[in-house]
Formats: structure tokens, C-alpha cells, sequence
């Protein structure tokens, strides 16, 4: 999660408009990436359960939906477990 | 990438930290020092449906006949990335990945890698175009500055080579 959120902070400096998801809330909170989803998801299924497509479009759509907006949003959490 | 101003500080914690490591010959993640941002910088939002969309995944994906497996086991992490077809068949990847458990991804590639989903949007005209490549790396990477000097730039000069206007980041 911490490379991640880095990577979406220099992608954005380099005005390429970032997205990501995370079940990892402190480090969120440390990094403080431009547009994020906080879940209750876990290590090795940050999407959703295996199988569960439905619940994988959901947690890819709202995550996505966040790139209409300017930087920085505020962590949306989004109620996926 | 936007200033880490409090680098030289984290790298001296993080150097500490190598050298309790080293004496102790065990690693204390309570003791490791995360990175931290006072605020994020604002900048513009895309219209999705209208723009190329980059997927970038940690969970240390690579293509086994072509590329190299990602040093899984490094205790300090390995800052390389991969380049991978779009239109790979997810069962063509193998992982190298030390630090998450592998079953869901096992069961299904989509929990960590969702080209197919992905593509389905693009079908549906929610995504403009997905890019043409997937970048994958291994996210176990506690070097922060190696991070910022090596991987993220492999990142953004691809991001920037296959002119994508948006990226959608998926942690391990």
C-alpha cells in the first residue's frame, strides 16, 4: 500500500489522474493518496472475494467513479468485507 | 514525484532501522518507519469515459515464459517492474509474492488483477480504453527511496509512453 500510495502521488504530479483501493487504513492515512476507497476487504483479495464478481464490479466502480473528481478527495469507505 | 520533504529524516529512520535489523538478525515492523504526507496536492479529475486508463497492480505478477520471476524473497524488497500485454490470458501469470496469502488470488486472478472487468467497462463505454499494457510489480518494497528513485519513474515513463490520461492502482 505504500508503494502504491507514493506511485499515485507522482503519477498525479505528472498530470496522470490516479484511483486506488485499500483495506489498509492507517497507511492511507499516512500517505494521503489524491482519490482512494477504504474497505474492510484484506491482503490478497483488495477487490473482493474470489468468486463474488458482483462485489469485485462494485468496489472497481466506486473506485473508479472517484477519477471525476478533482484531487484530493477525501478517503471514501465503502462498506465491502 | 511531488516532494517527500521529510526524506532525509524517514531515510535516517529507515537506515536505523536496517541496523537493528542487521544486529538482531529479525525484522521489527513495529519500528518500521512508514512514510508520511502532511496534505495531498490538488489536480484535475478526468471525464473516464473519455480517457485511457492504466492498470498497475502490486501483487508481483510477471509472465513466467518471457520474464523473470520478482525476488519474493529479498528481505529488502526488489523495485523492478513488469510489463505485461493487456490481452495476456490471466492464466498465463505466475506471482512472485511473499507477503499476502495466495489462496484467493489462486481461486481468482480478478481479486488482484482485473483485466476482465476492466474490460467489460471499456465495452460498456464507462472506460474510454484500457492501455494497451498492464504494469505489474512486487509491492513489498520498504525502501522508500528506492521506490521513488527507481520504480516510480519505470512507472510513469510507462504511463507516459502509452499516453494514458488515468491509472487505477490495486495493492496486494
Amino acid at each position: 500500500m505504500q508503494s502504491v500510495g507514493l506511485l499515485a502521488r507522482a503519477l498525479e504530479a505528472a498530470g496522470i489522474a490516479t484511483t486506488m483501493t485499500s483495506w489498509m487504513a492507517g497507511r492511507m492515512g499516512a500517505i494521503k493518496p489524491p482519490r482512494a476507497t477504504l474497505t474492510q476487504l484484506g491482503a490478497g483479495m483488495t477487490l473482493g472475494h474470489p468468486g463474488d464478481a458482483a462485489q469485485q464490479r462494485r468496489v472497481i466502480q466506486a473506485t473508479l467513479d472517484l477519477l471525476a473528481q478533482p484531487a484530493p478527495v477525501p478517503v471514501v469507505r465503502i462498506d465491502e468485507r | 514525484m511531488d516532494a517527500f520533504s521529510q526524506r532525509t529524516e524517514w531515510q535516517a529512520q529507515y537506515d536505523a532501522w536496517i541496523d537493528a535489523m542487521r544486529a538482531t538478525g529479525s525484522v521489527d515492523w513495529k519500528r518500521y518507519p512508514t512514510a508520511r504526507f502532511e496534505a495531498t496536492p490538488a489536480s484535475p479529475g478526468v471525464v473516464l469515459a473519455d480517457a485511457s486508463l492504466l492498470l498497475v497492480s502490486s501483487a508481483g505478477g510477471y509472465l513466467p515464459t518471457t520474464q523473470a520471476a520478482f525476488d519474493a524473497s529479498h528481505v529488502l524488497g526488489d523495485y523492478s517492474i513488469r510489463r505485461i500485454p493487456l490481452t495476456t490470458p490471466l492464466s498465463e501469470y505466475a506471482y512472485a509474492h511473499e507477503h499476502y496469502a495466495h489462496d484467493a488470488r489462486s481461486a481468482d486472478p480478478q481479486v488482484l488483477m482485473p483485466v476482465a472487468h476492466l474490460l467489460d467497462l471499456q465495452d460498456a463505454g464507462v472506460i474510454g480504453e484500457v492501455a494497451s499494457e498492464v504494469v505489474s510489480y512486487m509491492g513489498y518494497q520498504p525502501d522508500v527511496g528506492r521506490i521513488i528513485d527507481e520504480t516510480i519513474p519505470a512507472i510513469v515513463a510507462v504511463a507516459q509512453a502509452l499516453r494514458v490520461q488515468a491509472a487505477f492502482l490495486v495493492p496486494s
